[in-house]
């Protein structure tokens, strides 16, 4: 009785409490008027007639509204489709007229006309040419602009201004686009203008220097934050940046504070550019120095913009949010700063280290409108090697280039084709033709053959097919894009050249690894000459080397229409004129695309033929240490306006080789042969 | 109460006596109870049903019973559209302050029917689509209902049509908005802009310094950068089932399936028709049809009949001409047949532009060039419109196929704008979901050689082997390149030795000591790590040369985004079990290489211990085994590329230890590494390891050459 008793007792407290601690609480909120709750989304409400409500429009409404005829176009406005003649431009890209140099003009501006006459787009004849390209004054001194003789109302006309013009123009510029530094973001016609960024005056012509980004990731004890200076400097905030370095306001506040007068690059992992015109300059010393540009609200338009994706590279924020970026900044994931970082290295070195990048881009873009579907993609254009590199004229496809399979998630055709080019003597190279053709990965041979001799009558029966052209007498012909190589490989011979199966076997194979190098037999390495104060480069063995010979080395046929369509008259002709250069020229060309070095792969007869004579007519048997030309690396380097060649201290075996094991283990077993 | 408490302390003398009234009492106390807990019950869903009720009654209400406003004749009216708006001029981004997640809020007005001053509406309440847009914007992330957070404001006012408005009546409409302030922070969507004769390509409304989310914009009206090109939907969408018809060749090369095309286009495409037959084909309305709905889904040719929008996935390439609008909803249709869009209306900004590249997935041709429209695709490569074909497609399923779609992408457009650093990708737009999977972004793109001068951090994880760790430390110190040496003290109960007892190595030495023994200890990126090249080797790895260790950092600097090691071991397929095998043998092979002494980027250590996908890092901890395994997988996955092996190097067995019945306990080790490779294989949903052929060697490595003249001539054995 009494336990049921306590029981209840309890059963009682308890559900009391219950009921205080349920009850209270609604029994507040019937006593206190009821409000909207806050907090809980109302929402938009859903009707009960939603069902019925009508249509936004008719459906006769959408399908037949009044044709209109073509409309002109309005205020003086242009735009690509009103003002820009295409028909002008069908056949072989872009055909650029520059109006030549009237009167005295600097000596930039001499050079820069120079180099666009020597460019792949240049015509000579203004009727042939689809655009028209007048370079603007850039000192007080250079003629004040008469209107040019072709000029028709400015129709396909380009007006390049590099800097600010220092003298008004006396003529409309009509249909004509502008490309300029920096244009305000009102004045800018998107699609018909080009956005330059703004050079400093020095900038070099060609070539220009690297990035300056050494590594990946930022260092660990680099600062954080650099804020660009009026007066042309960077002001370093230090690793910690929770206080506003904000236009100098908050100057006083912050730790570690660093100001370089003399330093113009900044050291910092974001560059903080307000968004007034002249800071436009420190845009382009932060992309050099790897320092990611985060942009406060700019009244410009951002350099080629029509192409490349800036929120690859930068951060292009509100001025009037200042904590918001400056906290976004700091929670940045790494890797997303490791890409922005490295992006802005790749877009240096692409587009804008020289003054001759900026022209070719601005003029690759016009060739991107003029060529429509065929156009570069913006992955091309917004991944390494860039698109002046990538030649649309190659393919529309992205994984016939070598550069991005790994992106695409695709890989090189699985077969290759030898090229063998016959020389002087004019002996056909049996031996050679059996072991390629003895190759499982070979498709087929072609042989160039280049000699006085008549090429024989008969050739040796392969299991693939060969075929023999005649009549390259130059010697950059043999880097010329025959049709008719079909595979995405090809191994560049020469009748001099040995090469067993096996060796031939294994290189592809590390080609397909690398489809975008040089994968060669014997190499050369480049020197800097101290006593001679220039470049020199030597055949002898050493630990190191920098270039592979096109006697015997895979790479991809892309490199033929490269090295056609994209080197300079100038540096082929020298090849020609010069031929070991050729070899030289090659690499440089794959070494600037890749910004590797070539790569080695073992090969038997090292020791007998040290210095393969791989010469055709004229070079000789090259037994001389120093291969003859010497001077070619120096021109070449001058052409290219900067030394591309990298070293590289390995060699790519096979797993086994030379290992003390069974050699029945063994893929590559002749390979060891001695 | 209290006194029953006490009674009940007072223990049992008085229980006798008070038994009866007691129970009445206790009776009385449970029933008041009771009837507590019962209206307790009553007031907790009560007032809830209340509210739901009124809640109900709010929502579920009728569209003709909406509040009336009515606007006075001489009510503002707004400045027309400001041509010089940018994101930083006129809009206000103070009002989206600061928000973690970063997005932005959406605020609905809610609905009201206008009317003028003489009762007359102004305009159709709402109408179908745009009620489902402001549903879906409600429904969204972005949406609050409390105004004065809200960062972006959407009125209600439904300006879908400008066919359907009055124009000044509505911007009367506009400008009384409780937080109009001239426009600022406002958006508009507006699919159908202008009107007879001159059709303007944006919506003739003043509308001051509000958004625009148009369908229709020409290069002349559209804002860049401020404004919003938007597709104009295609009722069809909901109405007809279209399944998807993948890419491939097609019954006809080019296809018009416009009604409204003025006469001088049709005279082309005629043209065009006579020129190439067959596959050129131009459709128009069906004259000899009953009138009626149906006949707007048939298209005839001659007296053909055709079904549309079914015909138009017979064609490859559709033409999308201007008509009296640059918008035309023939667009929608077009992609989501799958067939390619001609776009043939000159300045016509494409819907989201700003984010879209229309390049994949349509052709633009100039007016002027209509003519040569079949040149100019023939000369496309079929490879490249198959890929446009997917494209186009693709670009229908996530942008155009419902009101909702359009308007969340439109917001997250202008999203993007105010949050720039939290913005999504290119490719994230643009990229169908197969393209995603399928590819891979290298976090190491760049090509770059770290310059040799930086050197590399060893870290070496050790438990308490003490004397094979110092003999690791004095082995490894005598490489030139070595910056820093950092051991990982791994053991919890017991101490590192003291200090004057460690090696003096020339380079400074760290010691870590960890909060638990875990091997994923040894991947952690530790603040000490200052350069990019790091080399993990345990704390029993006394073979390597210091030749061989050297020349495994120069290879790394020429292979930084890779695992650069020395044994290497395969993965392989066993037919026989279906699954994975790992293999230590000697074989031509290589696809992982052990981290027991390797080179890699310190970015990886950080992807180990933060990104490594599903519960691979614990996995590994529970099982004391395969952390290397884990590392090569998520190196592989992540750049796409294979490892390096480095010299000849097969085993780390030390000469000194004798194995402890070696067979068998390799046995259980294959098996386990086994089920390793098969775990993480289907962790990451792929086998993402690749397999190379090639080791690096020293150039000169065993060749006919002086030792004394090679950089690395002591490279070690097997």
């Amino acid at each position: 009785m009494q336990s049921w008793r306590r029981k209840s007792l309890w059963l009682a407290l308890s559900a009391s409490w219950l009921l205080i601690l349920l009850g209270f609480f609604p029994l507040l909120r019937l006593a206190v008027p009821s409000r909207p709750w806050a907090g809980t989304p109302q929402g938009w409400p859903h009707w009960l007639d939603a069902e019925f409500l009508q249509s936004f429009s008719q459906p006769r409404e959408l399908l037949e509204d009044v044709p209109q005829p073509p409309q002109a176009p309005r205020g003086g406005s242009c735009d690509w489709g009103a003002c820009f003649d295409t028909s002008k431009c069908k056949g072989g890209g872009l055909k650029v007229f520059v109006y030549p140099a009237a009167g005295l003009i600097s000596e930039t501006r001499r050079r820069i006309l120079a180099s666009i006459e020597g460019s792949r787009y240049h015509t000579s004849s203004p009727a042939e040419a689809c655009l028209l390209l007048l370079l603007s004054p850039d000192t007080p001194a250079g003629e004040c602009s008469p209107v040019p003789p072709h000029w028709n109302g400015g129709r396909n006309h380009l007006v390049l201004s590099l800097h600010p013009a220092p003298c008004p123009r006396t003529f409309q510029l009509g249909q004509a686009m502008v490309a300029k530094a920096s244009p305000t973001v009102d004045t800018f016609r998107h699609g018909f203008d080009v956005a330059l960024p703004l050079l400093p005056e020095a900038h070099p012509l060609r070539g220009g220097p690297p990035g300056q980004l050494q590594q990946h990731s930022p260092q660990p004890r680099v600062a954080q934050l650099a804020l660009a200076e009026e007066r042309g400097g960077w002001h370093t905030a230090g690793t910690n940046f929770s206080v506003c370095p904000w236009d100098g306001r908050c100057e006083q506040n912050h730790g570690p504070k660093l100001t370089h007068p003399g330093a113009t690059l900044p050291n910092a992992t974001f560059c903080l550019i307000p968004g007034r015109h002249p800071d436009a300059l420190h845009f382009l010393q932060a992309l050099q120095a790897g320092c990611i540009p985060v942009l406060l609200s700019p009244h410009w338009e951002l350099p080629f913009s029509e192409v490349i994706d800036w929120t690859k590279a930068a951060i292009i924020a509100d001025e009037r949010l200042p904590l918001q970026v400056l906290a976004a900044l700091q929670e940045m994931p790494l890797t997303r700063v490791l890409a922005l970082r490295q992006q802005t290295q790749f877009l240096w070195d692409a587009y804008f280290s020289s003054v001759e990048n900026v022209i070719h881009t601005t003029l690759e873009i016009i060739q991107d409108r003029i060529l429509g579907v065929s156009a570069h993609p913006s992955l091309q254009w917004n991944s390494p090697p860039g698109a002046l590199l990538a030649l649309p004229t190659f393919s529309t496809s992205l994984s016939d280039f070598p550069f991005y399979h790994i992106q695409q998630g695709s890989r090189p055709v699985g077969r290759f084709s030898a090229l063998i080019w016959v020389g002087a003597p004019g002996k056909p190279p049996l031996k050679l033709i059996q072991a390629v053709a003895g190759s499982q990965h070979c498709a087929q041979i072609l042989v160039l053959w280049s000699s006085e001799k008549p090429p024989p009558p008969r050739w040796p029966e392969t299991t693939v097919p060969l075929t023999v052209s005649e009549g390259h007498r130059k010697v950059s012909d043999r880097f010329f894009p025959y049709s008719a190589i079909s595979s995405d490989a090809i191994l560049s011979l020469d009748a001099h050249s040995s090469l067993s199966t096996s060796e031939v076997d294994f290189a592809f194979v590390v080609w397909q690894s690398f489809p975008e190098r040089m994968v060669g037999f014997l190499t050369w390495s480049h020197f800097w000459d101290e006593a001679r104060g220039g470049w020199g480069y030597t055949a002898e063995r050493a630990n190191e080397f920098s270039m592979v010979l096109t006697s015997a080395a895979f790479y991809h046929r892309y490199y033929h229409t490269l090295f056609t369509h994209s080197l300079p008259k100038a540096l082929r002709t020298l090849a020609d004129e010069a031929p070991t250069c050729v070899d030289v020229l090659m690499n440089f060309l794959v070494a600037t695309v890749t910004k590797l070095p070539p790569i080695k792969v073992p090969y038997r007869k090292q020791n007998q033929e040290a210095r393969p004579p791989l010469a055709p007519e004229g070079r000789g048997p090259r037994l001389e240490p120093q291969p003859p030309v010497r001077d070619c690396i120096n021109q070449l380097a001058a052409g290219f306006g900067r030394m591309p060649l990298v070293s590289s201290r390995l060699r790519l075996d096979p797993v086994l080789f030379k290992d003390s094991v069974s050699v029945l283990r063994k893929k590559y077993r002749s390979l060891e042969k001695p | 109460m209290c006194a029953s408490v006490k009674y009940n302390i007072r223990g049992p003398a008085l229980i006798p006596r008070m038994k009866t009234k007691h129970r009445i009492y206790y009776i009385t106390l449970f029933s008041i109870v009771l009837l507590g807990l019962i209206a307790t019950g009553v007031f907790q869903f009560w007032p809830h049903s209340i509210e739901s009720a009124s809640d109900w009654s709010v929502e579920k209400r009728s569209v003709r019973d909406v509040p009336l406003v009515r606007l006075p004749a001489d009510s503002p009216v707004p400045e027309r559209g400001d041509l010089s708006c940018r994101m930083h001029t006129c809009f206000d981004v103070y009002r989206c302050g600061f928000n973690p997640k970063n997005k932005i809020k959406v605020y609905i007005y809610s609905l009201k029917k206008y009317v003028d001053d003489s009762g007359v509406p102004v305009s159709s309440t709402i109408s179908r689509e745009y009620n489902e847009l402001l549903t879906a914007i409600s429904d969204s992330d972005y949406y609050t209902d409390d105004i004065s957070r809200a960062c972006l404001f959407v009125p209600s006012i439904d300006v879908l049509n400008q066919n359907t408005l009055r124009i000044k009546e509505t911007a009367q409409a506009l400008a009384q908005l409780s937080r109009w302030d001239r426009g600022t922070n406002h958006l508009l969507f507006n699919m159908l802009p202008g009107g007879p004769p001159d059709y303007n390509t944006a919506l003739d409304v003043p509308r001051d310094r509000a958004l625009l989310a148009g369908g229709g914009f020409s290069t002349w009206t559209y804002r860049q950068g401020y404004d919003v090109s938007i597709p104009v939907y295609s009722p069809l969408s909901a109405e007809v089932d279209l399944p998807e018809k993948g890419p491939g060749p097609r019954r006809y090369f080019l296809l018009s399936s416009q009604m409204a095309v003025h006469p001088e286009y049709r005279e082309d495409l005629e043209a065009l028709q006579a020129k190439h037959g067959e596959s050129v084909l131009v459709l128009d309305k069906c004259t000899h049809l009953p009138e009626g709905a149906l006949s707007l889904r048939k298209r005839c040719h001659r007296h053909h009949v055709f079904d549309y929008p079914q015909v138009l996935q017979e064609a490859t390439f559709c033409v999308v001409l201007r008509g009296a609008r640059l918008g035309q909803a023939v667009l929608s249709d077009v992609l989501r047949a799958g067939c390619v869009p001609v776009v043939i209306a000159d300045s016509y900004i494409l819907p989201f532009s700003e984010v879209l590249d229309w390049k994949r997935a349509s052709v633009i041709v100039p007016e002027e060039k209509m003519l040569d429209v079949y040149s100019i695709l023939q000369s496309i490569p079929q490879r490249q419109v198959e890929e446009m074909q997917r494209q186009a497609r693709w670009f229908w399923e996530a942008y155009f196929q419902s009101i909702k779609a359009i308007a969340l992408a439109t917001l997250q457009i202008i999203n993007d704008r105010i949050y720039p650093y939290a913005a999504i990708s290119y490719e994230e737009w643009n990229d169908p979901p197969t393209v995603k999977w399928g590819s891979v972004s290298n976090p190491l793109f760049l090509p770059l050689i770290p310059p040799q001068s930086q050197g590399f951090t060893a870290i070496v994880l050790t438990y308490d082997r003490v004397e094979s760790l110092f003999r690791v430390i004095t082995e490894v110190s005598k490489v030139p390149s070595l910056s820093k040496l950092l051991v990982v003290w791994n053991n919890q109960n017991k101490n590192p030795p003291e200090d004057s007892l460690w090696p003096k190595i020339r380079v400074p030495l760290k010691v870590v000591r960890t909060a638990e023994n875990k091997l994923s200890n040894r991947f952690f990126p530790y603040d000490e790590i200052e350069t990019e090249a790091v080399l993990a080797i345990d704390d029993d790895i006394i073979m390597l040369t210091s030749d061989e260790l050297q020349f495994g950092y120069e290879v790394w600097r020429e292979f930084p985004d890779r695992l650069v090691g020395y044994p290497g071991r395969l993965h392989l397929w066993d037919h026989e079990m279906s699954k994975w095998k790992y293999e230590s043998e000697w074989t031509n092979e290589v696809s992982m290489v052990l981290t027991g002494a390797a080179f890699y980027h310190k970015y990886f250590n950080y992807l180990y211990t933060y990104k490594m996908p599903g519960d691979i890092k614990n996995w590994v901890d529970a099982h004391m085994n395969c952390e290397d395994i884990a590392m090569n997988f998520l190196v592989a996955n992540v750049t796409g590329k294979a490892v390096i092996k480095v010299t000849p190097r097969k085993k780390f067995k030390c000469p000194e230890c004798t194995a402890i019945d070696g067979l068998s306990l390799d046995q259980t080790h294959m098996v386990e590494r086994s089920e390793c490779i098969n775990k993480f294989a289907s962790v990451f949903g792929t086998m993402p390891l690749k397999v190379v052929e090639h080791r690096a060697d020293p150039v000169l490595y065993k060749d006919d050459f002086p030792e004394k003249l090679k950089s690395f001539p002591n490279i070690g054995s097997l």
